[in-house]
């Protein structure tokens, strides 16, 4: 085997065959690297996941085509060198040698920890932009949100007028099994299906009267905990009509595979339209509600004289009747 | 050990792991509730199918959970069970005789009668062997008044309906001891409850929905929501529909 002696850092002598296998692979792995990447970027990355329904969305989808851009080199390196050495590294028939011993180098462990430190510095301030960028990137930020849509006030929530600054307002409540959404800008009705208009930024105030479920409507990019107790806050804009999805991402009991539903982004005068016939059509459901609030508390209902009488001063549930026998 | 030894021991153990599993995945299963094939008794586009709550089940090992139960429409009995067949593309005639006492809904949304035809349930209520005339209902407020005991929804279909409870405290704190309700009562005859029917039309092609109530009334669990509520047979079931 011939041996070149002029490596650097005072390391073993390199094998002139395996400084030629370096190059080949360099070489192999930047060209590979630069056709995937575009590929990724440009062909693949236009329809990852979520897709491009929301700014969330499409926020998330950005995301994800630049995290995909660049693992793309690290997957092409790892397969390509386990390749390689699969390929011509193995132990051939009748060779008893040993392997070259192996010895620390200063350059190529100098360069990994720089490159990996800047992969990571890069995709921590990166990822902390692309949190803050679009208002929180569609997740729950909790009661008291702090990035919010830029330009958005919430100076009513008992009106809203399309194209102002009043973000539109839409509670999102679970409970086992299904999600109902109750629009208090439009007289506190609740119903079980789910619109916004399209162009028009939107507050989801999440909760849940009974265990803790998970809003995700994954098309629009929006993903909030609804938590009882809690109102936790989650915000998008859309950019096209069209139907979107909504389901339960917190294992929630037998029948959580089930608790989906379809929403709807509607253009502004057909979301308008829709929210007055439906705010009419629930109407006598409407009065029943307990007054609009970011949260609701079963135990404390306004118990009628015949309840009174039963003894029935909460919602069903029982809430750990302590003399039950079968309390868990 | 020799090497047929070694692999019979091999397979031995992984098929007692397996067994295992199995026993221990069937036992938390436990048996599925009987099928009410409603669907060879459907006429001319519709079928009629009646459903029971009862305030406990002292027909299964459970005595102290809250159940509906199917008439068979074979014997005419009360079976224990939630899962029924429907065909497609008929109108299902609906009766649910609500023997339960009354609890305020978690929501009042759930209120509202929705899904079925003219959005509205006829109730009426039975009591001392008189039977009041039936009422077109479409909303209940159940925290103003003992006026619903559970629901039947069948949220992927927009069906859901307010059963309406006995209406008044006396009523409520004589309710049917032993289940199903139907010739188990005291000696005034029949315990008192509410009669509700309304209808729905099944979709055009098979499927399996599911049904559930929407009053957390599984005492005891956690807010409710454990035991009954969440085990087939109980507050919650199947509609098959047959193509």
């Amino acid at each position: 085997m011939a041996v070149d002696t002029s490596s650097a850092g005072g390391a073993a002598p390199v094998p002139v065959r395996d400084r030629r296998d370096a190059l080949w692979l360099a070489g192999i792995w930047v060209v590979l690297s630069i056709v995937c990447c575009f590929l990724v970027a440009l062909v693949w990355g236009p329809h990852m996941p979520p897709g491009a329904q929301s700014t969330s969305a499409a926020s998330q989808q950005f995301d994800i085509r630049v995290l995909g851009t660049i693992a793309t080199p690290v997957i092409l390196g790892v397969f390509l060198y386990f390749g390689w050495a699969v390929t011509f590294w193995r132990k051939r028939p009748g060779d008893e040698t040993d392997a070259v011993p192996i010895h620390g180098n200063v350059r190529v462990q100098s360069t990994w920890i720089v490159v990996t430190s800047v992969i990571v510095l890069f995709l921590a301030a990166f990822g902390t932009y692309e949190l803050i960028q679009p208002a929180g990137a569609g997740g729950g930020e909790g009661p008291q949100p702090i990035w919010k849509p830029p330009g958005t006030t919430t100076s009513s929530i008992t009106s809203w007028t399309p194209g102002t600054s009043n973000i539109l307002q839409i509670q999102v409540i679970g409970q086992q099994w299904a999600w109902t959404y109750r629009y208090p800008q439009f007289g506190g009705f609740e119903t079980t299906q789910l619109a916004i208009p399209v162009g028009e930024p939107v507050q989801f105030n999440v909760t849940s009267l009974d265990v803790i479920h998970s809003f995700w409507a994954y098309t629009l990019g929006v993903k909030a905990d609804a938590n009882p107790g809690v109102n936790n806050v989650a915000y998008t804009t859309a950019y096209h009509t069209g139907d979107f999805q909504v389901r339960c991402d917190e294992l929630c009991g037998i029948w959580h595979g089930a608790m989906y539903d379809t929403g709807e982004v509607l253009s502004v005068p057909n979301f308008m339209a829709w929210t007055k016939a439906t705010a009419i059509k629930m109407a006598s459901v409407t009065k029943l509600l307990p007054p609009y609030a970011l949260t609701y508390d079963p135990t404390t209902i306004p118990a009628g004289p015949i309840n009174q009488a039963l003894g029935l001063t909460s919602a069903g549930g029982g809430y750990y009747n302590p003399a039950d026998p079968e309390q868990p | 050990m020799s090497l047929p030894a070694r692999v019979a021991t091999l397979v031995v153990a992984f098929l007692a792991v397996v067994a295992g599993v199995l026993w221990v995945v069937f036992d938390i299963i436990g048996p599925q509730p009987t099928l009410e094939n409603y669907a060879p008794y459907a006429k001319n586009g519709a079928v009629d199918i009646t459903l029971m709550t009862a305030p406990q089940t002292t027909v299964s090992n459970k005595p102290d959970w809250v159940s509906y139960f199917i008439k068979n429409p074979a014997t005419g009995q009360f079976d224990h069970t939630t899962y029924f067949a429907v065909p497609a593309n008929t109108k299902v005639n609906v009766t649910i005789l609500g023997y339960d006492g009354c609890t305020p809904l978690r929501n009042p949304v759930w209120g509202r009668v929705t899904g079925v035809v003219g959005d509205v349930e006829n109730v009426s209520y039975f009591n001392k062997g008189q039977t009041s005339s039936p009422q077109a209902v479409s909303t209940f407020d159940s925290w103003a008044n003992c006026s619903v005991q559970h629901t039947f929804a069948i949220p992927n279909l927009g069906i859901n309906v307010p059963v309406a409870s006995p209406p008044t405290v006396e009523e409520n704190n004589n309710l049917c001891t032993t289940s199903p309700c139907v010739g188990n009562d005291d000696d005034s005859g029949t315990a008192p409850h509410s009669v509700v029917t309304f209808s729905f039309t099944t979709p055009k092609t098979a499927g399996t929905f599911r049904w559930q109530c929407f009053i957390p009334c599984g005492g005891g669990y956690l807010d409710g929501n454990g035991g009954p509520m969440g085990t087939p047979g109980y507050m919650m079931g199947q509609m098959e529909v047959e193509a």
